[in-house]
């Protein structure tokens, strides 16, 4: 445990070290921030962009708060997992190709605790940067709209919060089996795709897949209830799992550059 | 006291095969060196002492632990190109690898200041590795291996990426580790060996071609030599080039050399005189003639360039 905590420290000083733990908050937040604002703004910013026809009328119907939030959870579906790939798309890769990997696993090291680490570390980022990006989306939909039910929003969070996790334990994944940084992030961010389209497509037959987390975190804010969410999740988990134990057996087989 | 075994240890990449059933033991206390041209299977070797890459077959076996278990509390290993975090400074970097071996904070802060001052590097302690000199690298790199006291340290060409005057400061370093710990070290310059290693192994091909202390492989293998230098008229040098086509029965391999040759002979009393015998009748103007004995550095090359 304490030599687990080493390496999580590690992570962490790592993340503080190279303003990953700076940046990715504030580009959260924004993205979180600006939906709601956007919303808000919109039949200003369409009347005033002057090509409009003279006469045109316009209605937009004030949005309820919790769709607005709702849309919210999309931004972070794309560009959050977008960012979330690029924090960790080099997290086993990077490692192996500079020979550091070699310096560190020589050592008596386990290698469940080296991927473990770098995995919790990568929550941990999310985790804070989602909590902060949604809740600047909550503040200024509460400001600007109506005030979500925080019970509603808590639900969606944990939801949401989940999927991004599996996206970013997908990443480690494919960063431990492929050799490049970009494939990895491109073969995750890949698959969170085709998981998505796949489950809405056949919604019978992958009832049980993780692809639905992001559409449960949706209903959770719009109607009140995530009915079926937790087949989603106790998969969701194995799924974590899973994906957890293939890197460290790719690491374990392939520790350095030079075995693979 | 042996310390590790190593039996028919073989590694094949895809068709190739990298190390071919070799073995060998280490001693407790020695310093060995593992002796070779590039490709010849060195690095192979050592990752696959280090847990870094597992054998195709074959048994590494270390006192105290079951064959084929996890060793690496009791190795130290530096790579041929030591990889540190950049965006750490030396002491973060050594005291991380401290704790990763099981010291606590406080032994890891004793051990890191011990060994920086020791290494030469204390007054950059403080500094980002990103910033390092190549040789300020190689020390931190020796240092980290070194933090457990480990019972092998495993060197990969400690000195192969260094200038001379790093070269000859990491080699005075590890002079003085050997009185601590056993080392075993790769290297493709024979000097390097000669001068630092109480046992050699040549690798060739994947084989250990020869093996063993390097005082008695000097003495198993060692043969008198004959050095002839002339004189570069044309009397002398036909002499010898005719000489040299039909020698006689005592000398086993000749190679001529700028004005002159070096004869491998078998009996050298036989030699001696029967050599300087022809010399005087043949009026040869000889500049030198000298009887010595063959060097690890011809060993060295006969075996490498063996086909």
């Amino acid at each position: 445990m304490t030599q687990w905590m080493v390496l999580y420290r590690k992570e962490w000083l790592e993340l503080i070290r190279s303003s990953k733990l700076i940046w990715m908050p504030v580009v959260f937040i924004l993205l979180g921030a600006m939906q709601p604002i956007m919303t808000y703004m919109m039949p200003d910013i369409i009347a005033n962009a002057g090509n409009m026809p003279e006469g045109t009328i316009i209605e937009i119907p004030t949005p309820h708060a919790s769709e607005v939030l709702a849309q919210t959870l999309q931004q972070f579906g794309t560009l959050g997992l977008l960012i979330i790939a690029l924090i960790s798309m080099g997290t086993v890769s990077g490692e192996r190709m500079s020979g550091t990997s070699a310096m560190i696993l020589v050592k008596p090291v386990a290698y469940t605790s080296f991927v473990t680490a770098k995995w919790a570390a990568i929550v941990t980022i999310t985790a804070i940067s989602f909590v902060l990006g949604y809740g600047a989306g909550w503040y200024y939909t509460a400001a600007l709209f109506d005030t979500v039910a925080w019970q509603d929003a808590a639900g969606s969070l944990l939801l949401f919060g989940l999927w991004l996790s599996f996206i970013g334990t997908l990443t480690i994944l494919f960063s431990s089996l492929l050799r490049s940084a970009a494939a990895a992030a491109f073969t995750a961010l890949g698959t969170a795709a085709l998981l998505s389209i796949a489950t809405s497509l056949l919604p019978k037959a992958l009832a049980w897949s993780p692809g639905k987390l992001a559409g449960l975190a949706s209903a959770q804010l719009t109607s009140g209830t995530a009915s079926g969410m937790w087949p989603v999740i106790g998969i969701t988990f194995v799924c974590i799992i899973a994906a957890l134990a293939i890197s460290v057996w790719s690491l374990r087989k392939y520790p350095s550059i030079e075995a693979v | 006291m042996t310390l590790l075994t190593v039996e028919q240890l073989t590694k094949t990449f895809g068709g190739t095969c990298a190390v071919d059933g070799i073995g060998f033991t280490i001693h407790e206390g020695r310093c060995v060196a593992l002796l070779g041209p590039n490709g010849a299977g060195k690095t192979t070797t050592i990752r696959m002492l280090t847990g870094l890459l597992a054998p195709t077959s074959g048994r590494i076996a270390f006192r105290g632990f079951a064959p084929g278990a996890d060793h690496r509390s009791v190795i130290g290993f530096l790579p041929q190109i030591p990889a540190l975090y950049g965006w750490m400074t030396g002491q973060e970097f050594l005291i991380y690898a401290g704790r990763l071996c099981g010291l606590s904070a406080k032994e890891a802060q004793i051990r890191c200041s011990g060994l920086l001052e020791r290494v030469g590097i204390a007054s950059a302690a403080k500094r980002r590795i990103a910033g390092y000199s190549g040789g300020m690298k190689q020390r931190l790199g020796l240092a980290q291996a070194l933090i457990h006291r480990p019972k092998l340290l495993i060197l990969d060409e400690p000195v192969s990426a260094l200038d001379p005057i790093g070269r000859r400061e990491v080699m005075e370093l590890l002079r003085e580790l050997k009185q601590e710990t056993t080392i075993l070290f790769s290297t493709h310059v024979l000097h390097d060996a000669e001068e630092l290693c109480d046992d050699v192994l040549i690798m060739r091909a994947g084989r250990i071609a020869v093996g063993g202390a390097v005082s008695e492989i000097r003495n198993e293998h060692r043969q008198p030599i004959l050095t002839l230098e002339i004189e570069q008229d044309e009397q002398s040098r036909n002499w010898l080039r005719g000489w040299l086509q039909a020698p006689p029965a005592y000398v086993q391999s000749t190679s001529a050399n700028g004005g002159g040759a070096r004869l491998v002979v078998t009996d050298v009393h036989a030699a001696r005189r029967s050599l300087m015998g022809e010399l005087l009748e043949s009026d040869v103007r000889f500049t030198k003639l000298e009887i010595g004995h063959t060097t690890l550095e011809d060993l060295f090359m006969k075996v490498v360039t063996a086909s």
